[in-house]
């Protein structure tokens, strides 16, 4: 096969006509509202002929340029994940009958496409995302099947714009592979490059004269000048270790007195793929629709949790958040920038904010890289959960068997399944639990039975609420079981040290029942439990049977009681802050508020308990459960997918970070 | 009990242990043993705070009484730690009741005989002193983070 084709430009309807073969519709470049936009091509004749985009900070402006080339724009205003991953996909569907409920994930058919004028950074573009979607250890099939399905005609760019720094980004301007078809369009035609075998397919019937050496030429001199032109705005060497130095640097503020935190940039940006799960329903809330679509980390609801908590409350938080994971925590996670230099989101910003000169004011490049705030690499340090038995979209039905009333507002589901891989839950992992008409809360497992699960909530919103309130007999529906759970083969050999706070003792109860149902396999075995008054502790009885053995340290404070309670008031820590056991040997597992495991994991410092050695399970806004929507991202890690249970070490000072 | 065996039992407290000897049985001299019956009041908040204890066993609450007669217990005090600080500053009026809610032990002091003796003990002052601090700042904490009311509904994990 030659190295190139010429296509002549008269010609160029027959290349559509060959992409048009077997139904094949055929998406490119063209100009809606002024603007150049990626939408579907009857022919050649509705690309934008003789048009270019000047581009600027917060500008965008279309001019002639007098000639015949269609494909001199640069780049459009809308990306091509549009097209693979959609603003709104829905997900499921679900439907009540009594106590019986079904939920069906909804499979749409992935459009047969054809993406003519994908330039180098938007192919970049496009396998970012597919690592972050498809590559990542859930997978997500609707993405998959929509990449499949699509024949990509790459165009290299005969022309750059103000805003462009893909040379930065090692993205372009070359197009050297990636594209089933790849053009470099010349005055008289198109240089054809072929870089698979359905990209022969289309071709091969054309019968197209090879290129001559001199159209070849033609072609590399003119994305030379393209490279020669973009420069390299923003050093990239050291970018993400200077990056993740400069958390705390003081022009986060001054960007966030410009940004809007409109979103703007995240939505024209090529490779953001946060979203969120709504749910739609008949009014009698018997059959529901659950459907994703795009948001974004500048929403002040990205970060929000139970309660109105919001970890990310600040524009200054939110932009850090942004800018942080394109340039830096994206290489931890998929292992590549997760910035392409496409430019989209400078001319795009109403306020005109430049991500280039952020960056550089931020972390120049002769900023030094260190100390890095996190110290382990989640792609090397850890595996994910193994996701492989839960996909995003995979429900397993269990049933109540009962409902046990903990607290005025809290109970457990006792859950009954035959659902292997939920009867393999391991202590510390949770499920995403299911009822039409409602949102999807992360649970975790509280008990994990030979025929099912316990589930402890608290009612915290309209889904718990219900949950709560559900009766033996009810039905719902699991995914999972998700997330890394406790790592309590570390602690055998070793002391054993518990710290909950609340209803914080929900997911450790099962590592208290794997400890004990052990014992002799362990060190001395210490329980501190904390409170919010004697009426909020959970599973009173079972506590106090274990607080009767003789082989376990049980000690119990609430943080506020009348004179009826004869036990210990005050905040957990004060149960074990001037103990004299030595922490050196112990293995500690935290949960309860976030603050209150900071005062936990100080105090256990201060007992000389290792931070390797010290657990804890955070609380982000686990809407996916797979870490696909990006809701729980925290420095490195999405909590959901590499957490929710990490040691101390591993967090670094991402840990209790404010706005992180 | 003897100042020897007194200064051993402080030995064991946090807040004692550490104290170079010829302070600790300086302290020890100044202290007596006490049991206090279960349910005793052994300050009475608004009156006057005449000694400090030092936890040696049993368990303390701190309560304040809240308008309509219910008392609210804020801290309990627990071995090793001290109540009754009132007694050796100017006012000394208690600002809580210290209320034994089970058989417990606790050296006390005079809160008049301990100032004079802090007072003319630079060194036992200055250890005095920091621990007493420690304790306060301790009890700090621990009421700003009761004051954020970490664990009140919906804003706990999961």
């Amino acid at each position: 096969m030659p190295a190139a084709y010429f296509l002549p430009r008269a010609e160029l309807d027959r290349l559509f006509e060959a992409l048009a073969v077997d139904g094949r519709r055929i998406i490119g470049p063209t100009i809606a509202d002024g603007a150049v936009v990626y939408d579907e091509l009857d022919s050649p004749a509705g690309l934008p002929h003789g048009w270019m985009a000047d581009t600027a900070p917060g500008s965008y402006r279309l001019r002639s340029t007098g000639g015949e080339r269609a494909f001199d724009y640069v780049v459009a205003l809308t990306s091509w994940k549009r097209f693979t991953h959609p603003s709104l996909v829905p997900l499921t569907r679900s439907r009540r009958d009594g106590d019986q409920i079904v939920v069906e994930p909804i499979r749409e058919d992935a459009p047969k496409l054809a993406f003519v004028g994908v330039r180098a950074c938007e192919l970049a573009a496009l396998n970012i995302q597919e690592r972050a979607m498809r590559a990542g250890p859930a997978g997500d099939p609707d993405h998959a099947a929509r990449r499949d399905a699509a024949l990509i005609v790459a165009v290299e760019c005969a022309a750059a714009t103000s805003t462009c720094f893909c040379t930065s980004m090692a993205s372009g301007p070359e197009v050297d592979g990636g594209a089933d078809l790849m053009l470099s369009e010349l005055d008289d035609g198109f240089v054809v490059r072929v870089g698979s075998e359905a990209g022969a397919g289309v071709v091969g019937p054309l019968g197209l004269r090879v290129a001559s050496p001199d159209a070849v030429d033609r072609a590399g001199t003119q994305v030379a000048a393209v490279r020669a032109a973009i420069g390299d705005p923003v050093p990239g060497d050291g970018l993400p270790e200077r990056l993740r130095a400069a958390l705390d640097h003081p022009h986060w503020a001054q960007v966030a007195e410009r940004c809007l935190a409109c979103a703007n940039c995240t939505l024209v940006c090529p490779t953001c793929f946060c979203t969120s799960v709504g749910v739609a329903s008949d009014l009698d809330g018997l059959d529901a629709t659950t459907e994703r679509s795009w948001d974004s980390c500048f929403s002040l609801g990205f970060g929000r949790v139970a309660g109105d908590a919001n970890f990310r409350p600040k524009v200054r938080d939110r932009y850090r958040q942004w800018l942080t994971h394109k340039f830096s925590t994206w290489w931890d996670q998929f292992g590549s920038s997760g910035c392409v230099g496409c430019g989209r989101c400078i001319a795009w910003c109403p306020v005109g904010i430049d991500v280039r000169a952020e960056l550089v004011a931020i972390a120049p490049a002769t900023a030094p890289a260190g100390p890095i705030p996190w110290p382990l690499s989640p792609a090397e340090g850890r595996a994910p959960a193994a996701l492989a038995t839960a996909a995003p979209a995979r429900h397993v039905i269990a049933t109540v068997r009962s409902v046990m009333p903990e607290t005025v507002d809290s109970a457990t589901l006792r859950l009954v399944t035959t659902d292997e891989a939920l009867l393999g839950a391991r202590p510390g992992q949770f499920v995403m639990v299911e009822q039409p008409a409602f949102a999807t809360p992360p649970i975790s497992i509280s008990r994990i039975r030979p025929d099912g699960l316990d589930l402890t909530i608290r009612s915290a919103g309209a889904a718990t609420a219900v949950l709560t309130g559900l009766a033996a007999g009810a039905q719902v529906a699991l995914r999972g079981p998700l997330g890394r759970g406790w790592p309590v083969e570390a602690a055998i050999g070793r002391d054993v040290v518990i710290v909950a706070g609340g209803i914080g003792l929900a997911p450790l109860r099962p590592v208290i029942e794997a400890v004990l149902a052990e014992r002799p396999r362990f060190g001395a075995v210490r329980l501190y439990l904390g409170a919010r008054t004697p009426h909020d502790r959970l599973f009173v009885a079972e506590m106090g049977e274990i607080a009767g053995r003789a082989d376990v340290e049980v000690a119990e404070i609430v943080d506020r009681a009348g004179p009826e309670w004869l036990g210990r008031v005050g905040i957990v820590t004060q149960l074990f802050d001037q103990a004299k056991w030595d922490g050196s040997r112990a293995t500690a597992f935290v949960c309860g508020p976030e603050r209150m495991m900071q005062a936990t994991v100080a105090t256990l410092k201060g007992r000389g308990v290792d931070p390797a050695a010290m657990w804890l399970t955070l609380e982000r806004n686990m809407a996916c459960g797979v870490g696909t929507c990006g809701h729980c991202q925290l420095g490195p890690f999405f909590v959901c997918r590499d957490g929710p249970v990490f040691s101390v070490a591993e967090l670094g000072t991402a840990f209790a970070r404010e706005g992180l | 009990m003897e100042t020897e065996d007194l200064a051993s039992v402080l030995d064991a407290t946090w807040f004692a242990a550490d104290l170079a000897p010829q302070a600790r049985g300086r302290l020890a001299a100044l202290g007596r043993l006490e049991e206090v019956a279960d349910g005793a009041i052994v300050v009475q908040e608004g009156t006057l705070c005449e000694s400090l204890g030092v936890v040696v066993s049993g368990r303390i609450a701190l309560r304040l009484s809240l308008p309509g007669g219910e008392d609210r217990t804020i801290i309990t005090v627990h071995p090793g730690d001290i109540f009754g600080w009132s007694a050796i500053l100017p006012q000394r009026i208690a600002t809580a009741s210290a209320v034994a809610v089970m058989p417990t032990t606790a050296v006390m002091f005079d809160g008049a005989e301990l100032k004079r003796a802090l007072a003319g003990d630079a060194d036992l002052a200055a250890a005095i002193y920091e621990r007493l601090l420690v304790s306060v700042a301790r009890r700090l904490t621990a009421t700003r983070t009761q004051l954020l009311d970490l664990y009140r509904p919906g804003n706990e994990p999961w």
